[in-house]
């Protein structure tokens, strides 16, 4: 490895996104958006209990309701083969169960809002309608969604806790200073633009096409397979667009298999869109976590001891863990570290990863409370930070593939004039308002998994790059067409990226960080080996000008071969095709992680710097400037990267500021579940962010030298609004969100 | 499947019509409707006549113009100027995000006035002129607020954007796009979740200082 | 949403006999707050009498006051120029109000009727006494971050959403109704009520009435700030907000008006803070005693308690600001 070939000259500086103009007419179709004839609707009957049983379903007056086709519950749905699978032959083999919950399998309700029936009819005003005529009478059971009143259940999850003790348990305790402190990240919703969305049509009894709202093509066409017993090339997923998901469409959700469901009995396609309510309830969410943190330092600032515990929480009838304790391990250097992480099953749905996801809670509370630490020490949070770097990797014992952290710290300290405040808390004024400077670091692991990719050279000049991947925003297309473009040796408006269907060559889900990487690797190798395969056919051709010539000696540029040695002596990829009478060029291949990843620890790394006013009496919070530095190593797309980190502080404004999903625990139902009262940020709380890069590549991790960066642009985020109100205000508020009831009371 | 010449809104303020309907619609089965349109009912032997009754009852003439094209449609009075343009004329630029009027996702232009299409009544539009997103660019010709989003990356995933361009046109056009400020507060009604405001305020304050007619 | 009927009146005269006839109708116009209850099945009108093409539009001044039609939207009354330059306080609050795309919309009188957004009274699951009388108030020993601070009663502790109307109030507005039998005025203060026994009833507007228009008297309240406090910088309700108003000569208040949103079921008047700083001078002291003065009285419910100490503060800050002084 090591072809950073982005170090040439010809990097593109802000390549515009190659699905732009689809996006600005409205014509990039999204999966609600796909024209089906005799499409029919379905919408969701959800419960309005928390716990129990149905005890009866009236749903005469809907079925009779004009234009309705069906209504659909556990009383008449068809089977899902999937949700009973059959003992497999070979005793030693577990059966494969199905995860999640099982739509209209029963009568038992193990969540408010879940779906309980689906009514179809021929329009969509008419089917809303008629779903409000089907009425259900429950047995009830006693509820638990508050986690507060439950944190005596916790235990650890049955599929492996975090517990981790590396040299001295809870050694911070003997440390000259000491730090506890306590943080709590709320329940938070993903809430993407688009509402997730299914048209569900079955082509035959058993071959089916849905156009779904996924971040993994392959993987939701995995679920369906399982679900209905079906072979692969009978089930097809397409996501040509997604508006939107941040880990909301990781997995298939149980509004899926109904609308599956529906479509098989009335025998038609269904169209099913979520309402913005059913977005809270059946999609997951970030869980709520209460986490403790004990640092211990010598006085000048060196940490001897890390504990970090986090309590965090699932549903009742499925496991749901993410790493939110990890982030202690091994961000700084620390001879004595110790974890534990454990689950409260609540009455509420499964929680899912959310953007950042649990590094993103576990950096709220370690980085709040390193800034806690630094005012105890007093030694600059910086600089506390640069005494205990971690050089090589604390955790696993291995060096790391790159970092460039302390780059981090240094290009955004100066760009926001960090050393220029003063230090001490509440003791900055601008134009009436409390001034608070607060910074925090944030890491997410740099991952590369398998991939499969296919290209096709055209006669005509064009390359036709496929995967089957979805782009729910971060600009993948952009990204591979600048990847194929750098390899193959063509100009960006000669390659067509094409995605969003399972029946592409298979390509990773996205998330985790892990396209660019991922994806970009087999994008890399497959054009690599067609410029390989075009040299040879060059050399062999009847007219080749490379007299004599070997591969070695050839190179590609802007559509042609040529050699290394005279540049001028050329020959089109249009023309090698033709003298050997190739109509096209096609190469496909999986690309695989190499051995790399068990030799060094690989990361990605961002440092926020947030410059805020917070009202002296009133407590309004009003971010005035934010600069995030990212060490995600060589930038692929300059444009999308850089929207990229903008885009995550911006979730980080709200994770920070405004953002928490509140459930009544008397009805253990959400009280915000809209957009209205479930506050994301709007223009007005976003403030001029700029976004750096170190933009040096990783040696190791993939050809390209990219590592990850959607995880990193949010993660720690929040910790350094809490930190720039501690600075601002001398008040340390560790739950989120930071409302201003929490500054005035 | 409507053949009938359905009705026109009432522009009397009688309802004496509706008031029949009314008593229709409440009746459930086409028989016992019997006594108030026995001619039609005569043929209803089947639920597919009922629904064609129903539908006829159900449905209005609404006289809009979209993109410049003016339409006479048959319209339901609960269908909403979104459902309308989505799901009737398969104009899917117009997205629904929330569908209360709490996301802007849905934002058109009704004679001229930027507006979410969500709360509104597709049938309280007669007359108006809508354009979507659809009908913004000129042929090939990309409107000079798209081409801005596109030159400073002014989305990312795409689903917000339509509204965001439709109420930045308006921004403009508005006279509200004097600074960053004023263009944060007036395009706060259009909320995207992936966090491209400030490449929208630069977009904006790009197509403002370019001076070009919007 | 269910099916309902659906006409449009040629004139005033049609719509008040089509509203006569039919106690079950409601009047349309914006669309955006009956729209959105209607979607969430709060409420149910079998008819919808659709007023939007009436010309009750006009913004003018006359020896009254301003004249402002019922059906003026929210965005051209904030536009206006005779508003912006005499009535900044009007204006100020309708911009702090929704977003563009709504204030396009929504409609003066529209504005004045809108309902709660209390999340109980949105979800038909819930108890609440306005939506379903004798149901309870779900919000009373529930989620009441947004709640009244008050005027609220055991039966509900709502708050009425609007930003224009505390202008209105703060303004001595007047409001003029119509039926098919005649005309009557009503002042601004005493058109919502409080809850009390009946939070089902939001105003007293009677059945088969029509807002047509507002009248607001000239005034020389030369100083004024809209202040609104909510949890995000724009586009949401209110969690406390202060409509502040002031005729200084002198250095001292020759006349003031203070009115608050988001605490209580109406907008809330602050008549003894407006009473002490009459003839005082325009100081900060005298600013922060009369947010003092303006909050005793004042009323928690668990989460919503951080509001008193808020709309003090609110008070104080819309003063100065008002004043210049901020």
């Amino acid at each position: 490895m090591g072809n950073h070939f982005f170090d040439k000259a010809t990097m593109p500086a802000g390549q515009d996104r190659v699905d732009g103009r689809a996006k600005v007419t409205g014509t990039a179709r999204f999966a609600a958006e796909h024209p089906v004839p005799e499409l029919t609707y379905g919408v969701l009957v959800c419960s309005t209990i928390t716990k129990g049983h149905i005890k009866s379903l009236d749903t005469k007056a809907a079925e009779k309701a004009a234009g309705v086709l069906a209504v659909l519950s556990h009383l008449n749905s068809p089977k899902v083969p999937g949700f009973d699978p059959p003992k497999p032959a070979n005793k030693d083999e577990k059966p494969r169960a199905w995860d999640g919950l099982k739509v209209f399998y029963s009568d038992k309700i193990y969540f408010n809002g879940q779906p309980i029936a689906v009514v179809v009819a021929d329009t969509y005003e008419r089917a809303l309608y008629a779903a409000t005529l089907v009425k259900a009478e429950y047995i009830k059971e006693p509820h638990q969604t508050d986690f507060n009143a439950n944190i005596k259940q916790a235990a650890s999850p049955k599929g492996g806790g975090d517990d981790y003790t590396r040299g001295e348990a809870n050694a911070w305790k003997k440390a000259p200073v000491t730090l506890e402190a306590e943080y709590i990240v709320p329940f938070e919703v993903h809430n993407p633009m688009e509402l997730h969305a299914i048209i569900a049509v079955w082509e035959a009894e058993d071959k089916i096409t849905v156009y779904d709202k996924t971040q993994g093509p392959k993987d939701t066409q995995q679920s369906i397979m399982q679900a209905f017993n079906l072979p692969e090339k009978n089930v097809q997923v397409v996501t040509e667009y997604v508006g939107g998901a941040f880990g909301s469409a990781l997995r298939t959700w149980p509004h899926e298999i109904a609308a599956m469901l529906a479509a098989k009995k009335v025998n038609k396609p269904v169209k099913l869109v979520l309402g913005r309510d059913n977005m809270f309830t059946l999609v997951g969410y970030r869980p709520y976590t209460i986490q403790k943190i004990g640092l211990g330092a010598t006085e000048d600032g060196k940490l001897t001891g890390i504990t970090h515990t986090a309590i965090s929480q699932t549903s009742s009838y499925e496991e749901f863990t993410e790493g939110a304790v990890g982030v202690s391990k091994f961000l700084y250097a620390c001879p004595n570290v110790n974890t534990s992480y454990k689950l409260i099953p609540l009455d509420i749905g499964t929680p899912t990863w959310m953007r950042g996801p649990g590094e993103a809670t576990g950096c709220f509370a370690l980085e709040s409370a390193l800034d806690e630490l630094s005012y105890k020490l007093n030694i600059d949070p910086v600089e506390l930070r640069l005494r205990n770097y971690a050089e090589t990797d604390p955790q696993r014992n291995l060096p790391w593939s790159s970092k460039y952290l302390k780059e981090c710290y240094q290009m955004g300290a100066e760009k926001i004039g960090w050393f220029q405040r003063n230090r001490n808390p509440r003791s900055m004024q601008e134009d009436g308002m409390l001034v608070g400077y607060g910074m925090s670091t944030g890491v997410f692991g740099a991952f590369r998994w398998n991939a499969t990719a296919k290209g096709i050279f055209h006669a005509d000049g064009t390359l036709t790059v496929q995967s089957a991947v979805s782009d729910m925003g971060p600009g993948t297309s952009t990204s591979m067409v600048n990847i194929a473009s750098e390899a193959f040796g063509l100009p960006h408006d000669k390659i067509k990226f094409e995605l969003g269907s399972s029946s592409l060559p298979p390509g990773p889900t996205q998330g985790g960080s892990g396209t660019t990487s991922t994806l970009g690797s087999a994008v890399h190798e497959v054009c690599v080996e067609l410029t390989n395969q075009l040299k040879q056919l060059a050399l062999s051709a009847g007219n080749s000008p490379f007299k004599n010539a070997k591969p070695e000696g050839l190179a590609v540029e802007n559509g042609n071969v040529l050699l290394v040695a005279d540049r001028n002596i050329k020959m089109s990829y249009v023309d090698i095709l033709k003298q050997h009478n190739k109509p096209e060029l096609e190469f496909m291949k999986e690309s695989n992680a190499g051995e790399e990843q068990k030799k060094y620890s690989m990361y990605s790394y961002s440092v926020h710097f947030t410059k805020l006013h917070v009202h002296p009496s009133t407590g309004v919070i009003t971010i005035k400037k934010v600069v995030t530095a990212g060490d995600a190593g060589k930038i692929v797309s300059e444009k999308t990267a850089r929207s990229q980190m903008i885009g995550g502080v911006t979730g980080g404004i709200g994770m920070a500021l405004t953002e928490e999903g509140i459930i009544d625990h008397r009805y253990g139902r959400y009280v915000n579940n809209n957009l209205a009262d479930y506050h994301v940020p709007v223009n007005a709380d976003v403030p001029e962010i700029e976004a750096l890069f170190v933009n040096r590549p990783d040696p190791y991790l993939n050809p390209m030298g990219a590592k990850g960066m959607g995880e990193i642009a949010l993660i720690g985020y929040a910790a350094s609004v809490a930190n720039a109100v501690y600075h601002a205000t001398g008040k340390r508020i560790r739950d989120l969100p930071i409302t201003l009831d929490k500054i005035i009371s | 499947m409507n053949t009938q010449k359905p009705r026109q809104a009432s522009e009397n303020g009688s309802d004496g019509f509706n008031a029949s309907r009314r008593d229709f619609l409440k009746l459930s089965s086409a028989v016992a409707a019997a006594s108030i349109t026995p001619s039609v009912v005569t043929k209803a032997a089947d639920k597919k006549v009922d629904e064609r009754i129903a539908d006829y009852f159900e449905k209005m003439t609404l006289n809009i113009e979209v993109n410049g094209t003016a339409q006479q449609l048959q319209v339901e009075p609960r269908v909403t100027l979104l459902d309308l343009l989505r799901e009737q004329l398969h104009l899917t630029g117009t997205k629904k995000g929330c569908d209360h009027g709490q996301c802007g996702a849905c934002t058109v232009h009704a004679d001229g006035k930027r507006i979410n299409s969500c709360l509104s009544l597709a049938i309280m539009n007669e007359g108006k002129k809508i354009t979507t997103i659809e009908g913004l660019a000129k042929g090939e010709e990309l409107h000079p607020v798209q081409q801005a989003f596109i030159k400073h990356d002014g989305f990312q995933c795409g689903y917000c954007t339509p509204g965001q361009i439709m109420s930045a046109v308006s921004c403009i056009r508005e006279g509200h796009a004097n600074s960053a400020g004023e263009i944060r507060e007036f395009m706060s009604g259009n909320i995207c979740r992936c966090g491209a405001y400030p490449n929208i305020v630069d977009a904006i304050m790009d197509v403002k200082k370019g001076g070009q007619d919007v | 949403m269910i099916p309902f009927e659906y006409i449009r009146p040629s004139g005033q005269k049609a719509a008040l006999d089509a509203i006569a006839k039919d106690a079950s109708a409601q009047f349309i116009a914006g669309g955006t707050n009956l729209v959105d209850l209607m979607k969430k099945g709060v409420v149910s009108p079998q008819k919808l009498i659709d007023i939007g093409k009436l010309p009750l539009k006009e913004i003018k001044e006359a020896n009254t006051g301003l004249h402002i039609g019922a059906l003026a939207l929210n965005s051209d009354v904030a536009e206006n120029e005779i508003v912006k330059t005499k009535y900044s306080l009007l204006s100020q609050a309708l911009y702090a109000g929704a977003s563009a795309q709504l204030r396009n919309m929504a409609t003066v009188g529209g504005n004045i009727m809108q309902r709660t957004r209390c999340t109980y009274f949105y979800d038909t699951t819930m108890p609440c006494n306005k939506r379903k009388p004798g149901s309870g108030c779900g919000a009373l020993k529930g989620y009441n971050r947004m709640h009244a601070i008050f005027g609220a009663s055991e039966n509900c502790i709502a708050v009425h959403p609007s930003d224009m109307c505390v202008a209105l109030t703060a303004l001595n507005a007047t409001i003029l109704v119509s039926n098919n039998k005649g005309e009557r005025k009503i002042p601004f203060g005493e058109f919502h009520r409080l809850p009390g026994d009946h939070p089902e009833t939001d105003n007293t507007l009677q059945k088969g009435e029509l807002i047509t228009a507002i009248i607001i008297p000239e005034n020389n309240l030369q100083h004024s700030c809209y202040l609104k406090i909510r949890d995000r910088a724009s586009y949401a309700f209110a969690l406390v907000s202060v409509a502040a108003a002031l005729e200084i000569a002198d250095g001292k208040t020759k006349d003031v008006r203070l009115a608050m949103g988001g605490v209580a079921h109406k907008p809330w008047r602050l008549t003894d803070a407006e009473k002490f700083l009459k003839g005082k001078p325009a100081t900060e002291n005298n600013f922060q005693q009369a947010a003092q003065i303006a909050i005793k009285g004042a009323k928690g419910y668990g989460n919503n308690n951080f509001k008193i100490k808020l709309a003090s503060a609110a008070i104080t800050e819309a003063l100065n600001k008002a004043a210049g002084k901020a």
